[in-house]
């Protein structure tokens, strides 16, 4: 699979993570790639375990019971340049501001995942994402890694 | 990427081995086969030896209906099954079991021996064609993709398996047979355990027993009032010398599983519940052979023989069936076959400590205990550098998301290190499995599930998937064990002297600090400011940075301002009081970490 330019939104401005995470999964459910429960999932997922994943990045995905709701593999960008905080409380620092929303069935992700995660492995790469100024630039910057 | 993350079914790792060691996996590949598929073999075993007409306990003609499609059918499939996967997971355990039945159709033997070359076979084919293609496919045509290449395999395999495997089995069993009736016309009758045997452990037993030994021995009882015959297959001496020796001198599972087994054995007469432990360690055909050949020889010497065919082969059928007189003959012959088998056995189980399936965790064992014993624990305190991984595996809640990324960055890692016998794979915690040689990664909230289901892996805790220093770790203790001595070891680059920027600061006067980003880099200074607030907590400094834009920025003599280089002369148009550090580079100037320890 490919990322999709509609798949990705830029400039975006929340006031908690979970607003955040809901917007990641709602570009999921726009474009047909999972149903509305999924989101619920996505949101349950977080509260159970962080998607955080470190270097100002977090990947919202539903746990087990939410691979139902999933019609198509799908990622969705939502680029927050101000950030959200992504951390379980106040001395907790976790500031995000590249979210990836996740549906993915049969591994059908995997690459575009390896390929967020390879970029993503350098913060300056992150930063250049959370810089980013057009959805192709996202995409662009993504396809680096690709040898 | 795909092909990597498709690769899971790698199990078999490139590495030197010796024959010994070749012949070993061999037979526990062999064994894997059956060994997951014993339950079905017990199910057909007591439906044979309850309602089989006639010879069962309880003849029942309806359920003995059972038998036929559960031998011919099932248990190869499952066999043909359980070999593909384990070559390429599901896709290759379809495309094996349908290639199965390519060998199953119109062979008058059950097809164990055919679905041990089929499964294994069609996993391979499916998994080299996918190497080939997978790469190629379009997005959007991965399913179609997926089902008709296997599909299509599956069919051709099936249909050569037909025409080529299967005249080739079904020729391997006449020629034992043929043997064997060649043998009995010589009147070198306890030679003919050099066919039985090793025959009755492919499966066969059914095809030399019902096809050649039950015919001719029911011509006998008609001249002699009994014979011999019929104690050849159903001799249940060599089986049961090997389980006890099993019991004794057997290490772990085959050593906890080998009392049960003489039970069914021995008593219930379903002998093929021993040939797997002979398939774990193909050696032991030589005491079942000698056992077979010795205990035909004190049956012919005693004069032994059986009324009609003992079927199942238990030791109670073989007793109703022995004539007045004849039981110390009969029970001699399966005595004698039972010791030799026995003090053979052992002396192979006991010589050779490393033990069919249970050998690599054997060694995984001594290799913690060597860590261990060099106070070097694996579990998350530093890893050990004689610890031999084979395998590596991201668990994460899903399986979906972060555990994929981990597996990403450590795999470019250990290609970029050279290592690449290494797979590194992702999975859900709920679908861990024991492996031997395993290391598994996990986020640290997760460690605990992933140690309980699989206790003898060595696992690593990391608390950020994305710069784990842990990943570094493991490379390094990879590369140790591949005999890479060049290690490269990551020097840290010496602090530069940056005193020269900050000269015109006069850091006493700060008490508060701004980061100032342009309309173009929002993104980056809100991770600078993440960052460099970070590193104010752990110098333990009483400021916290904050980001404004360039049109908000406030002007004041307690004000340090930090930008970028890029705008620095933008920001001094703005700003008369405020002091100002300019870096290229927000996020990675070491030089703003210096700056911390400079403020107040």
């Amino acid at each position: 699979m490919k990322l999709d330019k509609k798949m990705i939104k830029l400039n975006q401005h929340f006031d908690t993570k979970e607003d955040a995470i809901r917007a990641a999964g709602q570009l999921l459910v726009d474009n047909g790639c999972v149903e509305p429960g999924y989101v619920n999932s996505m949101l349950e997922r977080n509260k159970e375990l962080s998607t955080y994943i470190g270097n100002f990045i977090a990947i919202p995905h539903g746990i087990d019971e939410g691979k139902k709701y999933i019609e198509k593999t799908g990622i969705s960008v939502i680029q927050v340049p101000e950030g959200i905080e992504f951390g379980e409380n106040h001395d907790d620092h976790k500031v995000v501001t590249v979210v990836f929303g996740i549906a993915g069935v049969n591994n059908e992700h995997l690459n575009v995942l390896s390929q967020i995660a390879l970029f993503c492995r350098k913060v300056e790469n992150v930063a250049k994402l959370a810089d980013a100024q057009s959805e192709q630039e996202v995409i662009d910057l993504l396809k680096e890694v690709e040898e | 990427m795909t092909q990597d993350s498709q690769a899971v079914g790698q199990t078999t790792v490139k590495q030197k081995s010796s024959i010994k060691t070749k012949i070993q996996r061999f037979g526990t590949a062999l064994s894997g086969m059956i060994m997951p598929n014993i339950a079905a073999i017990i199910a057909w075993g007591l439906v044979t030896a309850l309602f089989l007409v006639p010879g069962g306990w309880l003849p029942n003609a309806q359920i003995a209906k059972l038998i036929n499609p559960m031998l011919h059918y099932l248990l190869p499939l499952l066999i043909g099954y359980v070999g593909g996967r384990m070559v390429y997971e599901e896709r290759g355990a379809v495309v094996g079991a349908i290639a199965t039945t390519g060998v199953i159709v119109g062979a008058d033997v059950p097809m164990f021996l055919g679905a041990m070359i089929m499964g294994p076979f069609g996993g391979w084919c499916m998994k080299q064609f996918d190497r080939l293609f997978s790469d190629k496919i379009r997005t959007g045509f991965e399913m179609i993709y997926q089902n008709f290449s296997a599909g299509i395999i599956g069919m051709v395999l099936a249909i050569i398996g037909q025409f080529i495997v299967n005249p080739l089995v079904v020729g391997g069993s006449n020629i034992a047979a043929q043997g064997v009736s060649w043998i009995i016309s010589a009147h070198l009758l306890p030679l003919a355990n050099i066919f039985i045997e090793p025959a009755k452990v492919l499966f066969l037993n059914n095809a030399v027993g019902n096809g050649i030994l039950v015919p001719l021995g029911i011509q006998q009882v008609g001249q002699a009032g009994k014979s011999i015959l019929f104690l050849l297959e159903s001799n249940p001496g060599p089986g049961l010398g090997i389980l006890l020796a099993f019991c004794l001198y057997g290490k772990g599972s085959s050593k906890s599983s080998a009392p049960g087994a003489v039970i069914i054995q021995f008593l219930g007469g379903i002998h093929e519940i021993y040939f797997p432990y002979i398939l774990m360690k193909p050696l032991l055909i030589v005491p079942a052979i000698l056992a077979g050949i010795s205990g035909t020889f004190t049956f012919q010497l005693l004069g032994a023989g059986l009324k009609a065919a003992a079927s199942p082969g238990s030791i109670i059928s073989i007793l109703l069936m022995t004539p007045k007189g004849s039981y110390i003959a009969n029970l001699a012959g399966i005595l004698v076959a039972t010791i030799v088998s026995f003090i053979l056995s052992a002396i192979i189980l006991k010589r050779d400590k490393s033990l069919g399936g249970d050998l690599e965790t054997k060694q995984a064992e001594m290799q913690q205990m060597k860590a261990e014993s060099k106070g070097l624990t694996n579990n998350n305190n530093g890893l050990s550098a004689s610890t031999d991984i084979k395998k590596i595996i991201f668990a994460c809640d899903a399986g979906m998301g972060s555990s994929a990324m981990g597996a990403s960055l450590l795999r470019d890692k250990l290609k970029k290190a050279g290592i690449t016998t290494v797979p590194v794979t992702n999975v859900a915690v709920r679908d861990l499995k024991p492996e031997p040689n395993l290391l598994v990664v996990t986020q640290k909230e997760l460690t605990d599930r992933a140690t309980e289901k699989t206790p003898a892996a060595i696992h690593v805790s990391v608390g950020n998937f994305m710069n784990s220093s842990r990943y570094d770790e493991i490379v390094q203790m990879l590369k140790q064990n591949v005999n890479k001595a060049n290690s490269d070891s990551v020097s840290e680059e010496p602090a530069e002297n940056i005193s020269g920027l900050f000269s015109q600061i006069d850091f006493a006067r700060v008490k508060k600090i701004s980061f100032v980003s342009g309309d173009e880099n929002v993104g980056s200074t809100t991770m600078a400011v993440s960052s460099f607030n970070d590193e104010l907590k752990l110098a333990q400094k009483n400021l916290t940075a904050n980001q404004t834009s360039l049109a908000n920025v406030q002007d004041s003599p307690d004000q340090l301002l930090i930008t970028t280089t890029a705008m620095v002369e933008q920001l001094k148009r703005h700003v008369s009081q405020a002091q100002i550090v300019a870096v290229d580079d927000l996020l990675k100037d070491k030089n703003l970490k210096n700056l911390i320890f400079h403020l107040e």
